[in-house]
């Protein structure tokens, strides 16, 4: 059996959008501060990737989720935690005078909400931590602010409306499930 | 002269060199070096590769994975960068960079080293495989006789159990080959890692189910090794195989540098 390369384009974006070396955060281009690796771009293909997976959950059966699951990557969920909403976006850190850009995947589950990137979870914060979403006019527009017990955190993501209103809903109903 | 560099991927070379105007929209690729390893790069403004037409994009990511293969034939196995990434400054920033990190991409350079990635996927037919586990069951083929000379009522309730056990069954038996399988191939690379997600589409396997996806690390001399193992596998019956590459090693350099 020979390997073949033709037809196989979905596989090369794949390995150049998510694969490969990147750059610490502080050497990447940005605008006014904002950090821009093509956002609009992986957001558009990062669009596509959630449909593929969405594919994959069709046709692999359950003994093969099973496996991987035991052998397989390590996986963003915890058991018994449902998934809200998921997009491909950034963190914004400010350590000190130090500020640096994380670039992964946003999770909004039932339970908390985390940037995954390279198989771990690099920022996390528990929905009942989070007292405070502002928008303050300094931001751009696709930012916004996340006050918590722990600090604050600035998140940028284009689909920043749904997600918001996600967040918000979620937030609710998790004080609800507290009260 | 950009503000920018573009990367495309950074390659065992000591020597500057011009590969021509194969870069994205045509843009000139050139490397620079520092002592035995170079960037390839190409100067550009200080501003990602952004739009909205899709098809554009495809044009970009497929003149970038065009640089990495070009770049791969004249210096050996590079690291590939990933698309968009752009480093501030000119080449002074380049050449920064890579003696920063130099020791780091040194390494990687030398674990990839006559090396490819390959991906290999394994699937099953549904059907040939419950066919399979049936006949290797004596007590559900039994079942099976017995279901045509019950009533109708009992007969659904019977099938409906029968239909269950066997997909057990079957859950059980993939399970086993995907772990036969996983050792089998890793014995053939340098690294190997299980895919959890679907990154590609291939109507030849529509309707068949996934058992098994891995990103292979694999030397050149093995390639026809794993081959003939994969076609040993695409021969039993009702399993089939798909096997692309070479790849740029892609899924073995995460690194952030």
């Amino acid at each position: 059996m020979r390997p073949e390369r033709e037809s196989c384009l979905v596989e090369v974006l794949d390995r150049l959008l998510n694969r490969g070396v990147v750059l610490n955060a502080d050497l990447i281009i940005s605008v006014a501060g904002v950090p821009l690796i093509g956002l609009n771009l992986r957001a558009a293909l990062a669009s596509m990737e959630t449909m593929l997976n969405y594919g994959m959950m069709e046709s692999w059966d359950k003994s093969a989720r099973d496996w991987h699951a035991l052998h397989g990557n390590a996986r963003p969920l915890e058991d018994g935690e449902t998934l809200v909403f998921k997009a491909f976006g950034y963190l914004w850190q400010e350590q000190g005078i130090v500020s640096c850009c994380l670039p992964g995947t946003w999770y909004l589950t039932d339970k908390r909400l985390f940037l995954w990137r390279s198989e771990k979870a690099v920022f996390e914060v528990p929905l009942q931590s989070i007292c405070l979403l502002n928008d303050a006019p300094s931001l751009e527009r696709s930012e916004m602010e996340l006050v918590h017990s722990g600090g604050s955190a600035r998140i940028r993501l284009p689909q920043l409306e749904a997600f918001r209103d996600k967040l918000e809903e979620a937030l609710k109903s998790a004080r609800a499930l507290k009260a | 002269m950009g503000a920018a560099r573009y990367l495309y991927s950074v390659a065992s070379t000591g020597m500057a060199e011009k590969l021509g105007n194969i870069g994205i929209e045509e843009k000139p690729v050139y490397t620079v070096p520092y002592r035995d390893i170079a960037a390839v790069i190409h100067s550009c403004e200080p501003r990602p590769y952004e739009t909205d037409d899709e098809r554009l994009a495809e044009e970009w990511i497929l003149e970038h994975a065009y640089v990495i293969d070009q770049a791969t034939i004249r210096f050996g196995t590079v690291l590939p960068v990933s698309f968009d990434v752009i480093l501030r400054g000119d080449d002074l920033a380049v050449k920064d960079w890579l003696s920063r990190n130099y020791i780091r991409l040194r390494q990687e350079l030398e674990r990839v080293k006559g090396k490819s990635e390959y991906s290999v996927q394994i699937f099953y037919d549904y059907d040939k495989m419950a066919s399979r586990v049936l006949r290797d069951n004596p007590d559900l083929e039994g079942l099976k006789s017995r279901l045509e000379k019950e009533p109708k009522g009992k007969a659904y309730l019977l099938q409906r159990s029968l239909d269950m056990k066997l997909q057990d069954l079957v859950s059980s038996e993939t399970s086993r080959l995907a772990d036969r399988f996983c050792s089998e191939i890793r014995q053939l690379t340098e690294d190997l890692k299980v895919e959890d997600r679907r990154t590609w589409r291939d109507e030849r396997f529509r309707g068949k189910k996934l058992l098994a996806s891995y990103s292979c690390l694999i030397s050149r001399d093995n390639v026809e090794r794993l081959g003939e193992a994969l076609e040993d596998i695409d021969r039993l019956q009702g399993l089939f195989v798909r096997f692309t590459g070479p790849w740029s090693p892609f899924s073995f350099v995460s690194l952030e540098a």
